[in-house]
């Protein structure tokens, strides 16, 4: 600044930013007056109005009893919602942000038809849950899968005083118990009695065939299940498993089978084409959906040379049956024993 | 160089290429599935040498004879081509990194320096996310890779070529150009995460889906700028006394530098789209052939190519060794001992090998 420029300049620049601060100011203080507002609009559920549940990370949680706007934060959750018939209770289902796909980053083309998901509001979970979305919705009750950031699902809780119910099943089992939690929370209905009977019987059913294939003496099959191929010439080629621990081994082993990757170090392996060929699987089965089919297994390292794939022992399967832990894992439980004993008939 | 030395150097280069041929056959051995050495050995033998062995190769190995083909199947078909990837790509990494260092008179110089990796790799990106070309992907995706590779590597002749280049900012063009491709990268990866692990695999490096067509795409893609490469030793050593000097003793620095710089830019591209980005090797491998046989960049260059493919080997079966059942991509276990290398070097005693200028 030179020494003759008039003094009055620094306060004209000093106006505008003032007029900032103040804009701000007042930005700010309507952010804090509509969490307040609607802190204040929402006040603690009432014993007496809820029901109290334990869910699966073995936290006791008060929600409202028969919720009328539940958001549901994954597609296993979004599963048992269905079967149950409690559709309609659902305001806010989870999505990938758009770069990642949306809705279809989340959910197969199926899923989305079947259980009429375009309509419902999105809820941005991957690759960060976005709690603006899920206010949004203004949910009585959040259901969430475990892959989902618990830590922030907490905090959100506790900020806005709407209770977060963790579906994380350890077991097949635990598929069921979920579905019984549900049903603790909507109340009993025909629906909910007929879909657990129905898991329950699928699931005995498996012990059966187990007991029966011990009793006639019958080999087990050996198992090659991937949900994922990476194809030959790229750097990494080889096929994505379930290793030990992990659903897929559990739904391999219920449906009679053994996992050829059942001893390998991690519970989702990623096998070469050579490890494939070795362990000579007699049936391999591959997950379809999320843009991978028949051929993209084909362009998966030595798949043609696989004795199960040339010998026609090879069979595709909607891939989330696989990969979510829902109902629909156990209801595909007799299709799996279809696939590695054909001579068995219905189940 | 006088004659001894010289001879004492091809001296060393010669046990360096015993040792690598010794890692050859060893690498055979070894892979993620166990079979056998006596059945492997038979299997190789069946195949070079023709059916010399009666009843085939797992005569006697009391294996069936369904399994004896999947064994076949895995040497033959997996295993050696891998390793051929590996010292394909390895020499190749390692003759440019020696060919680079000594154009450039700088020991930090390094193929990836030049941007070809984030090049490569964006280019592979964009068959990952974008799944163009998937059909055939064991030719389509190293094409991407190579097309993304000798783009970055285009601009840095480009700019080569250019009156005002000079070392320095030849060398920070291609840091540039890393940094434009690897922002690219990202860009492109934010439109599908599902390419998101494999391109992170792919940029660790790997040999695992070799095949024995790529493995003869990377020898003609190799071999041919490897040995016009090898052709310019005389002309580096000329180079490390000065361009002024070179120049006086009739060599061209500047053409020498465009096309030293276009040979390993070939070189680069072609095992960076066949095996994903190993780092270091380039790096490396010059610094321990001049250690072993010296100076002289008609030695350097060939032993560098031979110390690439060892350590590239080396690396792969470490990883087989030391994580069996896991598929860990080559680039791991070479970015551990390349980093440690590179430590080395920033912080040893200047003067012992000539220093900075020197090279």
């Amino acid at each position: 600044m030179s020494l003759n420029q008039p003094e009055a300049r620094p306060t004209r620049r000093g106006v505008p930013l003032a007029l900032v601060i103040v804009i701000l100011l007042v930005v700010a203080g309507a952010s804090v007056g509509g969490t307040a507002l609607y802190l204040e609009l929402r006040p603690a559920a009432s014993p007496s109005s809820g029901v109290t549940v334990t869910d699966d990370l073995g936290r006791t949680i008060s929600v409202p009893r028969d919720p009328a706007r539940v958001a549901v934060l994954g597609p296993n959750v979004m599963d048992s919602m269905f079967l149950l018939g409690l559709s309609s209770h659902v305001v806010g289902i989870d999505c990938s942000n758009a770069t990642l796909g949306g809705l279809e980053g989340d959910y197969t083309p199926g899923q989305v038809a079947n259980w009429s998901l375009a309509s419902i509001p999105c809820i941005t979970a991957y690759p960060a849950l976005s709690t603006a979305d899920l206010l949004a919705v203004n949910p009585d009750v959040v259901l969430a899968s475990s892959v989902l950031p618990i830590a922030q699902l907490e905090e959100f809780s506790a900020t806005y005083r709407i209770p977060v119910v963790i579906f994380d099943p350890s077991t097949l089992g635990g598929v069921v118990y979920d579905v019984e939690l549900l049903t603790s929370i909507f109340g009993a209905s025909s629906t909910s009695v007929a879909l657990v009977a129905q898991l329950q019987a699928v699931l005995g059913e498996s012990s059966s065939l187990l007991t029966n294939l011990s009793n006639n003496g019958t080999p087990l099959r050996s198992v090659f299940m991937t949900y994922y191929p990476v194809p030959a010439g790229s750097p990494d080629a080889g096929y994505y498993t379930f290793g030990p621990g992990s659903f897929g081994q559990s739904l391999i082993e219920l449906a009679g089978g053994t996992n050829v990757a059942g001893s390998a170090p991690t519970a989702d392996p990623e096998l070469s084409g050579s490890q494939v060929l070795a362990a000579n699987p007699g049936v391999v089965i591959y997950g379809v959906g999320f843009g991978v089919d028949l051929a993209s297994y084909q362009q998966g390292p030595d798949w043609t040379a696989i004795p199960a794939v040339a010998n026609g022992n090879v069979t595709g399967v909607d891939v989330t049956w696989m990969t979510e832990v829902d109902p629909a894992m156990i209801l595909a439980l007799p299709t799996f024993e279809q696939i590695l004993y054909p001579g068995l008939g219905p189940a | 160089m006088s004659a001894a030395p010289r001879r004492s150097a091809l001296g060393r280069t010669l046990i360096l290429v015993g040792a690598l041929a010794a890692l050859v056959l060893a690498s055979t051995l070894l892979g993620d599935v166990r079979i056998p050495a006596g059945v492997v050995l038979a299997i190789l033998g069946q195949h070079l040498l023709g059916g010399i062995l009666p009843g085939g190769p797992c005569a006697g190995a009391s294996i069936s004879a369904t399994q004896c083909r999947v064994f076949d199947t895995i040497v033959w078909s997996n295993y050696v081509p891998q390793v051929l990837l590996g010292v394909l790509v390895g020499a190749a990494l390692g003759m440019s990194g020696a060919a680079l260092q000594g154009t450039f008179r700088n020991p930090l110089a390094d193929p990836y320096l030049l941007g070809l990796s984030s090049g490569a790799a964006f280019g592979a990106a964009l068959l990952f996310v974008f799944h163009v070309g998937v059909e055939d992907a064991d030719l389509v995706l190293p094409l991407f890779a190579f097309a993304g590779s000798l783009l970055s590597g285009a601009v840095v002749l480009l700019a080569a070529r250019s009156p005002r280049s000079s070392v320095t900012t030849l060398l920070l063009t291609g840091v540039a150009m890393s940094s434009f491709f690897s922002a690219l990268l990202v860009l492109t990866l934010l439109y599908n995460p599902t390419g998101n692990l494999q391109v992170s695999f792919w940029l660790l490096g790997g040999l695992e889906g070799a095949t024995w067509i790529q493995d003869g795409i990377v020898f003609a893609g190799v071999l041919i700028p490897g040995s016009v490469l090898a052709l310019y030793g005389r002309s580096l050593n000329l180079l490390q006394l000065g361009p002024d000097v070179a120049q006086s003793l009739g060599v061209d620095a500047r053409k020498t530098r465009v096309r030293v710089l276009l040979l390993a830019s070939i070189a680069t591209s072609v095992a960076v789209a066949f095996a994903g980005v190993i780092g270091f090797v380039g790096l490396v491998a010059p610094h321990v052939v001049r250690r072993i046989a010296g100076f002289d960049y008609r030695v350097v260059l060939s032993g560098a190519a031979v110390v690439g493919a060892t350590f590239v080997l080396g690396a792969r079966d470490l990883a087989l060794v030391v994580f069996p059942g896991i598929e860990v991509p080559v680039g791991v276990p070479m970015a551990f001992a390349g980093a440690l290398f590179f430590l080395y070097l920033l912080y040893r005693r200047p003067g012992r090998a000539g220093g900075w200028g020197g090279w």
